[in-house]
């Protein structure tokens, strides 16, 4: 008897030692934000994986509070409120600024955070749309000039202060959500989480990869059926990457028959018609993550101004720099070129009716 | 000297020998349950914070929630989600129609409401994220 009474509570003991240490797999926390006029899911896994999630709220909203135009004590609120006055700002706005001049430098304009004044003319800013006069853009699209930004004291002055030209104000919308994703990876390092998926606002990071080892499944949303949420162009299978489309479908109104989406021509002050549907950006996380995270935002947008020839003219330009990225395009004429990096990571929604053709470094095919 | 008595289990040694291992076996079901996926539940979030969550396993029906100054509608079945109807003034959140698979969501920006579905079958061909 004793000795099956020892039997019997041994298997017990084992029977209820099997859960063994946390999987960090199944130590995940997800939770919902609302920030940036925006929805974000973010999922992180590890030990550390609910730390980490709200830690990344926290910078989303610290990041909001400083660079929102919508929040009056914001630091853009306050230097687009300044008159043309040097206005002392925090870090990031500095950075932002001084990046964002990087980008519309390389685009030739085609990305201006100061187009902001026009963006707000078609009430894009406010939801109070309406098809501006030729007269006014004209007067609006004198304010739109980058190069006017001044950063009065320069990037490493102890004085942090920064102006606008006068009657200028500017938007980081364009760019903020990739910044945010960029600063998240510290997030992600720090708290050592081995994998994570990061939405915010379809402005994706992934890291790592899915818990079954496989790269995360990332579905790019078919820009004409925009309301059918299961309607995809197709699917990219990405580890360790930031990922961001810019489209027309995504934002707009109708007036007298006709569609005027948000993604503003700097160079017209019409919103673009360059044949794009939709632009997606893909770029590594794993390294120089604060600009990729920026840069992918910012292509976005600016690509789909410049349209495919000039788009994928930029992409090869820029497969010898330091930053390489690679790109989807979804054309308005059911078109879906995939840059040569993505060839093997992209995978055509068979439903979705569109055609699919390849790009390499040196020709199209 | 007087040796001790000799001990002879019992019958009540028996029994709680027996239901140690019953609560063993329980604990060890328990647990490898918990590792395993979960049914498709959809959870609700207003604000940031949670106010509801459902299984939709055994949902049918609808459900009205307060977010912020709106009124919104979702009906549950066990396939999906959807928001039948909102005082919002865009009413994107209608416009979604039904979502049925994990990582989709349905969001009411004037309200900050969120529906997000998430748990359900593993499924290698599942989209994890929608870029636009």
């Amino acid at each position: 008897m004793k000795r099956l009474t020892a039997y019997v509570l041994g298997i017990s003991l084992l029977l209820a030692g099997c859960g063994g240490p946390v999987d960090p797999d199944k130590a995940q926390e997800s939770i919902q934000v609302i920030a940036m006029d925006t929805a974000m899911l973010i999922t992180t896994y590890g030990e550390r994986s609910p730390a980490a999630a709200y830690a990344a709220e926290d910078i989303i909203r610290d990041l909001e509070d400083c660079l929102s135009r919508t929040i009056e004590t914001s630091d853009v609120s306050r230097l687009n409120a300044a008159g043309g006055e040097a206005v002392e700002v925090g870090e990031d706005l500095r950075f932002l600024l001084r990046e964002a001049a990087r980008l519309s430098a390389e685009t030739k304009g085609a990305f201006d955070i100061t187009v902001a004044p026009v963006a707000s003319a078609w009430g894009f800013t406010t939801d109070s749309f309406r098809v501006p006069s030729q007269e006014e853009l004209d007067t609006l699209l004198k304010l739109v000039d980058y190069s006017a930004v001044y950063d009065r004291d320069g990037p490493s002055a102890d004085s942090p202060a920064v102006s606008l030209g006068p009657g200028q104000s500017i938007d980081l919308g364009a760019i903020v959500k990739g910044y945010a994703a960029g600063k998240i990876v510290g997030i992600l390092r720090e708290y050592e989480v081995p994998r994570a998926n990061i939405n915010l606002g379809g402005n994706v990071l992934v890291w790592g990869s899915r818990p079954d080892g496989t790269p995360w499944r990332v579905g790019i949303q078919d820009p004409a059926r925009p309301d059918d949420k299961n309607a995809l162009a197709g699917v990219l299978e990405l580890t360790d990457s930031f990922a961001v489309t810019s489209g027309g479908y995504q934002r707009y109104f109708e007036e007298n028959g006709k569609r005027y989406h948000h993604i503003i021509n700097p160079a017209t002050g019409y919103p673009a018609d360059s044949g794009l549907a939709s632009v997606t950006v893909a770029a590594p996380a794993g390294s120089q993550a604060l600009w990729n995270g920026t840069m992918c935002d910012a292509y976005s947008t600016a690509l789909f101004v410049m349209g495919e020839e000039k788009a994928l003219d930029f992409w090869r330009d820029h497969q010898d720099g330091g930053s390489p990225f690679e790109l989807v395009l979804v054309t308005e004429d059911s078109r879906v070129i995939v840059t040569g990096g993505l060839a093997d990571r992209f995978t055509l929604d068979e439903n979705s009716g569109y055609t699919c053709e390849t790009v390499s470094y040196e020709t199209a095919s | 000297m007087r040796q001790p008595p000799k001990l002879r289990p019992t019958l009540w040694d028996f029994l709680t020998a027996l239901c140690v291992a019953a609560l063993a076996v329980i604990v060890a079901v328990f647990q490898w349950r918990g590792g395993q996926t979960q049914g498709l539940t959809a959870v609700v979030s207003v604000d940031g914070a949670e106010v509801d969550r459902v299984f939709l396993g055994y949902a049918a029906g609808e459900k009205t929630y307060q977010a912020g100054d709106y009124t919104l509608t979702v009906e549950y079945d066990q396939d999906g989600a959807q928001v039948l109807a909102s005082d919002c003034p865009t009413r994107d959140c209608v416009h979604t129609g039904t979502i049925t698979r994990s990582g989709q969501s349905i969001v009411c920006l004037p309200g900050r409401f969120i529906l997000h579905l998430e748990g359900g079958a593993a499924d290698p061909n599942a989209i994890d994220a929608v870029l636009g």
